[in-house]
Order: C-alpha cells, then sequence, then structure tokens
C-alpha cells in the first residue's frame, strides 16, 4: 500500500468510525499481527479498524473496495488457523466493539446478538431463564459468535448437539462490495439456495458477518459426568467405540493421554490418576431416568474394556473439577513445553485406536513429543507437537511429523480440520481432500461473492500450481 | 427444434454411453412427464461416469435435463424451461460404505429412503428423515429437494445430516463437497448449496450421512378438546421445557381426523422415545402441563401409522386427482403457528384447508380444497396473504396441471436471489439442469 492510499484510508476511516476507532501507529498495530496460530507467520495489518455498527462495516469495505485494498474480519484473535492474520496487509476490521446481545426471543428459542459478542456471553445471558447455546469451543470464554461462524467452531459438546452451523440461523452480512445482506433468518425452509450455509465456515473469505440468529436449546434436566480410566489409549478408544455401538450418544466424550493427564494434574488438580495411560470423560446430558441408565451402561462399557476405575462426579464441584482438567490442557501445555502446534484432525471413530498409535510412531519417527487431549466420541483429534524454538531442528522436526500425522488422518478416511478451519495453515493439505475440480469449484463460489479477491485473501486455498499450463 | 428432435440427434450417442436398454423412449416416456411435458428421451446411467458423460453430451447439444429419482416430488418448482432428457438414476442404487459404529453412510442417489431405512434398522439404527412418500423417494431426491418431516423437531432437518455430497455438474465434472466424517471444517460446505437446490447446480451422485441410534421405544399422545391456541400454547411450553419430545404437530382444519385424532378440531400431538422409564417419566409432565393447559390428553395406541400418516400429509392425497387441491407449505416464527392457522383458516373460506404444523421450526403444511380450480387459485393468493401479514412465506408443492403454469408457485424472490443467480451461472451458464424450475426464476 503506498503512503498516500494509506494516509487516505486512513482519514476516510477515521470519518466513518471516529479517531479512536482506527489504529494506525506501528507498535499499536503490531498487536494485531496474528492471531492463536504462532507456528507460521506473522503480518502487520496497514490499518486496524473498530467499527461499532453494520454501517460503518458497511462503509469501511465500501472505503477499501474503492481503494482496492485488502480487508480482513477478525473477532477475539483465538483462531488456531491462522485466518485473522492480514497477510496480504490491508484494513484489518475488529468486530469486538460490536459486542451487543440485541434480542432474546425464549418462546422462539433465538438470540440475535452482534457479530462481536462472546460466545460464553449468549449462554450467560440466557441460563437464568433454562436455556444455553450450544457450541463450546475451548476458546468460549474469549472468542466472539463471528468468529465460530467464519470457522465453524465446535468443542466437546458438538458430539451430540453439532458444531457452530447447526446453531446459526441467520447473519447480516456486508459482502465485499459493501452491500449489507441477509443470509437465512429465523424463518425456516427459506426458498432459494442455503447461503447461510454456505457462509458459515467460510473463514472470512466471502464477507463480513456483523450481526447472527442464534438457536437457543433448553437446558437438559440431568447432567452426569463419568471419569473412566484406562491402562492405554488404545483400550480406552475401543471402549469409546463400544459406547457409541450400544446407542448412547453421550454429550462429550473426550480423552486425555497420560502426558496430558501429568501435566494437568500439576496444574488443576483435577484429581485424574497420573499412573493411567489415558482417560476418559464422558458426559451425558438429557432425561434423569435416561441419563441414569446410560451413565451405567457406559460404566459397563469401560469395564469391559478394561478400565483400571470409572466413577461418577456425585455432586457439580466435583463435575466441575473433572472438566477444570480437561480445559485447562492449553494452560498446563505451558508448563510441559516451551513451544507447541497445536493440530485438529478428524478420523472416523473406528479408526481411532489405529490412528492413534500411527501419531505414537511419527512422534517416535521424528523426536517428537505428540501429547493428545481431544473429542474421541467424533474422532477429533488434536495431536499437541511440542519443540523448543531455541534448540536448532526443532521445529522443523515438529512440523514435519505434523505433516505426517495429517496424512496418516486422510489416508484413514479422515479431513485435515474439525474445527480449527483451514486458514493459512492447511492450505496445502487441502489438496489432499480435494481434487483440483472440487477446488475449483469452491473458487468459482468464491468469485461470486468476492470477485476481485480481496475479502481475507491468502486464506484456504492452495497457491497455484505452478508449470501446469505448459504443454 | 423440438425436444424429441434435438434428443434424436443425440440418441446414439446417448445409447454408446449407457447402452441401449439405458436409454428410454416413445410410450415408455410418458413416467416422466411433468404435468403433460414429456422428455424426448430418459436416460439411466449404470455408474457416475456414466452420468458425467450424459451431461456432456446434454450440455455440448442444449438439451435441458432433469435429474430424476422415483418422481413422488417432482410437482415442486415450475416447468423447467427446456426439457429433453429424464436423467433417471435408479441405477445408481448401492449402499457404497456403511460401518455404524462410524454412525455415517454413504448411498447412491437412487437408493431408496425405506431400502436404506431398513438396512440400517438391522443395525439398530436409522437416518433421522421422514420425507413424505418416503416408500417412493430416493436419497438423492430427498436431499435435492429438501424434504423433511415431524422428525425435524428433534434431529434437525436434511443440512444437519448431509455430510458429504458427490455432484456432477452440468458439464459433467464430478466433484465432492464436505467429508465422510460427522465433523469437518475444511474450506467452503458446498454440500448446503446442493440441499435443496432441486438439482439446479449439479445432479447429487452420492451423499454421505450422519445416522442415530433407533431409540428403545416411541410413544405418542393426543392433546384435545381445547381451541387451536391452547394446543398451540402447549406445544411452545413442551418444546421451551426440558422435555425432549421427539415429534410435537399441530393440526387444524380437516386434517386432524385425516390423521386419525380421537375427535374434530385443532389438535396437538407429541412423541416421546428413548428408554422405557424416560419416556414414561416425560408423560406424566406431559399429562401435567396438558391439564394446567385445559387439554385433555388421550394416549396414541396406532402410532406408527399415525406417524406414516402425518409424515405424507399432505402430499398423500395429492394421489387424489380430485380437481381442486393445492398443496403447499409455509413458514411463520413457531411463537406465530396459531395466528397464522387460523388466518390460513379465514383465507381459505368458504372453501376446505387441512394443514399441520411442526411448531419447532414454525413450519406448517396443507393443502387448499375448494370446488373449482378457480377458487383454490384464488385461494392461495389470500392464504399467502395471510402468512404474509406474519412475516412469513408459502410456497407451492403440488398444484393441478392446468392451473400450476398460472400459479405463483415460489412466492417473492428471497433475500440473496441476485446472488443465487449469479451461483447458477457461475455452474449452469448454459441452462442444462431443472433451468427455470426454482426460486427466483432459477
Amino acid at each position: 500500500m503506498t503512503p498516500q492510499t494509506r494516509r487516505r484510508l486512513l482519514h476516510a476511516c477515521q470519518e466513518i468510525v471516529g479517531a479512536d476507532g482506527v489504529v494506525s501507529a506501528p507498535d499499536e498495530l503490531r498487536v494485531y499481527e496474528r492471531d492463536a496460530l504462532t507456528t507460521h507467520h506473522r503480518a502487520t495489518p496497514d490499518l486496524v479498524v473498530l467499527p461499532t455498527s453494520t454501517d460503518q462495516v458497511a462503509s469501511v469495505v465500501r472505503v477499501c473496495a474503492t481503494a482496492g485494498v485488502p480487508i480482513v474480519p477478525r473477532g477475539a484473535g483465538t483462531g488456531l488457523s491462522g485466518g485473522a492474520i492480514a497477510t496480504a496487509g490491508g484494513v484489518l476490521i475488529v468486530l469486538t466493539r460490536m459486542n451487543r446481545i440485541l434480542d432474546i426471543d425464549l418462546p422462539n428459542r433465538t438470540a440475535t446478538v452482534e457479530a462481536g459478542c462472546v460466545n460464553l456471553a449468549i449462554s450467560r445471558a440466557v441460563t437464568p431463564r433454562g436455556f444455553f447455546f450450544a457450541p463450546d469451543p475451548a476458546s468460549q470464554q474469549a472468542s466472539t459468535i463471528g468468529g465460530n461462524v467464519a470457522e465453524n467452531a465446535g468443542g466437546p459438546h458438538c458430539l451430540k448437539y453439532g458444531a457452530t452451523k447447526n446453531h446459526v440461523l441467520g447473519a447480516t452480512v456486508v459482502l465485499p462490495s459493501g452491500e449489507i445482506v441477509q443470509f437465512g433468518g429465523r424463518l425456516a425452509d427459506q426458498p432459494g439456495y442455503d447461503l447461510l450455509g454456505l457462509f458459515v465456515g467460510s473463514e472470512g473469505t466471502l464477507g463480513i458477518c456483523t450481526e447472527v440468529i442464534v438457536r437457543l436449546l433448553p437446558l437438559p434436566q440431568a447432567v452426569k459426568t463419568i471419569l473412566g480410566v484406562f491402562r492405554s489409549v488404545e483400550e480406552a478408544s475401543n471402549a469409546v467405540s463400544g459406547i457409541i455401538a450400544r446407542g448412547i450418544v453421550p454429550v462429550a466424550l473426550e480423552m486425555i493421554d497420560q502426558e496430558t493427564t501429568q501435566a494437568v494434574e500439576a496444574y488443576a488438580h483435577a484429581g485424574y490418576p497420573l499412573d493411567a495411560g489415558a482417560v476418559l470423560l464422558i458426559e451425558l446430558e438429557g432425561r434423569s431416568a435416561e441419563v441414569a441408565t446410560e451413565a451405567f451402561e457406559v460404566e459397563q462399557e469401560c469395564r469391559a474394556h478394561g478400565c483400571l476405575d470409572a466413577r461418577v462426579a456425585q455432586n457439580e464441584e466435583e463435575r466441575a473439577l473433572l472438566w477444570k482438567g480437561r480445559k485447562s490442557a492449553a494452560g498446563a501445555f505451558g508448563r510441559m513445553t516451551r513451544n507447541y502446534y497445536h493440530q485438529d484432525a478428524v478420523v472416523p471413530r473406528t479408526k481411532l485406536a489405529a490412528v492413534l498409535q500411527e501419531i505414537a510412531a511419527i512422534g517416535v519417527q521424528y523426536g517428537v513429543r505428540v501429547p493428545n487431549v481431544f473429542h474421541a466420541g467424533d474422532g477429533n483429534i488434536h495431536p499437541l507437537l511440542c519443540y523448543d524454538d531455541r534448540v536448532p531442528g526443532q521445529f522443523e522436526r515438529a512440523m514435519a511429523a505434523g505433516d505426517e500425522i495429517m496424512r496418516c488422518c486422510i489416508r484413514a478416511g479422515g479431513t485435515v480440520s474439525g474445527e480449527h478451519g483451514i486458514g493459512l495453515e492447511k492450505r496445502e493439505y487441502l489438496r489432499l481432500m480435494y481434487s483440483d475440480d472440487d477446488l475449483a469449484a469452491m473458487q468459482r463460489v468464491r468469485a461470486v461473492l468476492d470477485p476481485v479477491g480481496n475479502c481475507n485473501p491468502g486464506k484456504i486455498f492452495p497457491e497455484a500450481r505452478h508449470a501446469e499450463a505448459s504443454p | 427444434m423440438t425436444s424429441a428432435e434435438a434428443t434424436a440427434r443425440v440418441l446414439p450417442a446417448l445409447q454408446a454411453i449407457v447402452g441401449p436398454e439405458g436409454v428410454r423412449q416413445g410410450a415408455e416416456v410418458a413416467a416422466y412427464r411433468l404435468d403433460a411435458v414429456a422428455p424426448g428421451a430418459a436416460v439411466l446411467p449404470r455408474d457416475e461416469g456414466e452420468v458425467s458423460r450424459t451431461l456432456l453430451v446434454a450440455s455440448q447439444h442444449g438439451l435441458g435435463v432433469v435429474p430424476w429419482g422415483r418422481g413422488a416430488h417432482q410437482s415442486v418448482g415450475r416447468l423447467p424451461i427446456r426439457y429433453d432428457l429424464a436423467l433417471d438414476l435408479a441405477r445408481l442404487n448401492r449402499v457404497l460404505a456403511y460401518e455404524p459404529a462410524d454412525m455415517t453412510v454413504t448411498v447412491q442417489a437412487g437408493v431408496g429412503v425405506e431400502e436404506l431405512q431398513r438396512r440400517l434398522g438391522e443395525a439398530g439404527q436409522f437416518l433421522a428423515l421422514d420425507p413424505p412418500l418416503a416408500d417412493r423417494a430416493t436419497v438423492g431426491g430427498v436431499v435435492a429437494a429438501n424434504l423433511n418431516g415431524p422428525l425435524r423437531c428433534r434431529y434437525g432437518t436434511v443440512r444437519d445430516l448431509v455430510l458429504e455430497i458427490r455432484v456432477a455438474q452440468a458439464d459433467g465434472t464430478i466433484t465432492k463437497a464436505g467429508a465422510r466424517v460427522v465433523k469437518n471444517a475444511t474450506a467452503y460446505d458446498l454440500t448446503k448449496l446442493h440441499v435443496g437446490a432441486l438439482g439446479t447446480l449439479g445432479v447429487i451422485l452420492e451423499t454421505t450421512l450422519r445416522v442415530q441410534p433407533r431409540p428403545a421405544v416411541e410413544r405418542g399422545w393426543w392433546l384435545i378438546g381445547g381451541n387451536l391456541e391452547r394446543c398451540h400454547d402447549l406445544a411452545l411450553r413442551l418444546l421451551g421445557s426440558h422435555l425432549a419430545p421427539n415429534r410435537v404437530e399441530l393440526l387444524d382444519g380437516t386434517s386432524g381426523p385425516v390423521c386419525g385424532a380421537p375427535g374434530p378440531g385443532p389438535a396437538l400431538t407429541a412423541s416421546f422415545a428413548g428408554v422405557q422409564e424416560a419416556v414414561a417419566d416425560q408423560a406424566a409432565t406431559l399429562k401435567r402441563l396438558a391439564e394446567e393447559t385445559g387439554l385433555r390428553v388421550a394416549a396414541m395406541d396406532n402410532g406408527p401409522a399415525v406417524w406414516r400418516t402425518l409424515q405424507d400429509f399432505p402430499w398423500r392425497s395429492h394421489d387424489d386427482a380430485s380437481a381442486g387441491r393445492i398443496q403447499w407449505r409455509a413458514s411463520v416464527l413457531p411463537s406465530d403457528c396459531a395466528k397464522a392457522m387460523r388466518a390460513l383458516r379465514d383465507a381459505a373460506a368458504p372453501n376446505g384447508i387441512a394443514m399441520a404444523a411442526t411448531v419447532a421450526h414454525g413450519a406448517l403444511r396443507g393443502e387448499l380444497i375448494a370446488p373449482s380450480l378457480q377458487a383454490t387459485a384464488a385461494g392461495l393468493t389470500a392464504a399467502r396473504e395471510a402468512v404474509g401479514a406474519l412475516g412469513g412465506f408459502l410456497v407451492v408443492m403440488a398444484a393441478p396441471a392446468p392451473i400450476r403454469a398460472t400459479l405463483d408457485l415460489w412466492g417473492p424472490a428471497p433475500d440473496g436471489a441476485g446472488l443465487m443467480r449469479q451461483l447458477k451461472a457461475a455452474f449452469d451458464a448454459t441452462q442444462v439442469l431443472n433451468a427455470g424450475r426454482f426460486a427466483g426464476g432459477i
């Protein structure tokens, strides 16, 4: 961007959002040079703009479109695939000042919120009245609903309830041209193509969502949380399959391996046994009668697969403590390793045990520790590649091991992201999943919504291949 | 050039692709009529490669193609602007992968919904989808037309169950979207664009669906003896409570008796499914709520038959060719269901109306019944206005051939219609696939 363009944009944006809504000082811009993906890239945006309304977003986008400048939407910056990094420079549009809950409609079980509203704020607002918002990414205390929509965020409880796309009914979107459109809405089955379904998970490349209508669910009557303690990850994986095969769909079925339990215990004191090869955290929700029956069956199934212990949290305190362990994993990792690369992939549940063995072998082969704490119920694994950036070669080895792991998951019939998205991180892996024709179809869609290609450029799609055109 | 002439020129090419037995002509194409219009030929490819090559020929010759399952729901949408070939997917009828422990199944588009349910049932699972006329519907057709039934109350709609789709685009290019796993966040979810698109962006070849464990028991109740508003009020209370109903259907007009309600007038049905204890315990709460609302509770002793009738309502009556029947669907806010039904009843008067609402989604469906075609058409206009006054919309799903062309089937162009038309142009610039049938003139 030329200094003149930047100056012009700065003034135009200040006109729109006010002087306090634009960040332009180099040292302040550096705050925005990356999100929660720390391994790959960083880039400083030319300007950061913090609008407070949909109209302001649209005006800023129009100004950028006229200037031919890239726009990059950003929520809380907790994304793990680098979607909010302004790799091509341009204007970072940060939605955190648009954080209001606009409407709660309990008879229709919807809430309308601004995109910068924090995920957990929705549940906090409606829980006293008997409702909740189901998607619960680990970042839910910080991440915004707009970011959740962009990434199709998941979380432990997606096993039963589904991911963000299953809980969003409508979105107000500012297209890359600056036009404001409504995708979906509170009415079901609207005629025409499901543009909302397309938009959710498009990682900010098709426009910027400014308001979201979400579905609320009534709180369940009963919750039971069970800790299953196993000798090995393999036995725990088999128990997972056994539970599902019985026709039980827990709301969450999380696996925590030994390396992680040890780190977590030192930090959170959740009561996980240190000598266990793996623990399963199994949560059941629903009717009291149903949950009681299922808890009994889950215990049986754990014992049938050789568990050392299976215990049910006896009260809310015990339950909170078990979850504290799981939710502290990310924090505990900081004590285990100087640096880490947090991966995300999904494999068919039945391939879980085999894939986990292969991952362990890959770790040994590359000399990289790979603890794993993940959503076992839906086969969504999160291998954590540990390295120390002060030791030459460790980073490269961790990345190489990560690459092997992705290929292994694809070979098992899986996918390279379950809930973190592609962003910058996994662009090249898309080719493992999709043919050139598949990717071309996506690009055609993109060309309709973002014909210039300035909306979060450089994300999702692999770099064009060279030399293909030569005869 | 007529459709017959255009088709005749490509017949040898088509026969070379699908084999002579795979091309139907003459009297045999009557089964593929849309209203009075028959295609020049019907093509029955044996695999996706043949679908692809058929489409390539069609697009090169400017033919109009209608993807075809078993034809049960082809009344949806306008007539295509060209109808040269019916692309019958009956021979794409294999279950490609089914691993019960993964709770996913991959099927070709031509697999019948009921056949699939039987197969899943052997493993104690089911596809949580109960589209109308399931006995005559294919999985591909149900996905393409986004057909749902009362079970959506608990399990959501087609879009929530589809994990992966393979399609053949208008020029024959085969692409897939999504993945064969229950959770996925990899690039654009183009599966969503094909759900409910009536095949206008591509011919669905196969799909991977999420399946569910089959509940141990399901029991249903009628809630009767009150007015529409009381029934509706109870439905909203049920849905906002921590009960987990399987189906909640509000019936009005003449649909109650048609569906087996024990008495005339408005009725509510509700069912619970799961382990015996949980069903019994929820039934007790339901009874208490019903008493509070002033409704009478009657246990349903023929649940499966009632569910089947409700699932097929109002499509089954489309079979009977009595003059003035229009089947429609409409959407309003869940809290407006009773208001909408009352307004629809007034709009239909003095003629008849039968309707049901899946209250959880504010999804209404029903039929207008009038002694003449003209009266039905007038009733439709009034009905659409009634729903529109509540901010809702109404779509015609089936109507008698003589008046279909004169009716506004889809209603006003949807939000984003401009983008939708551009998407159509991006995937089917030469208007091969079901062109003109869909909402917004697509």
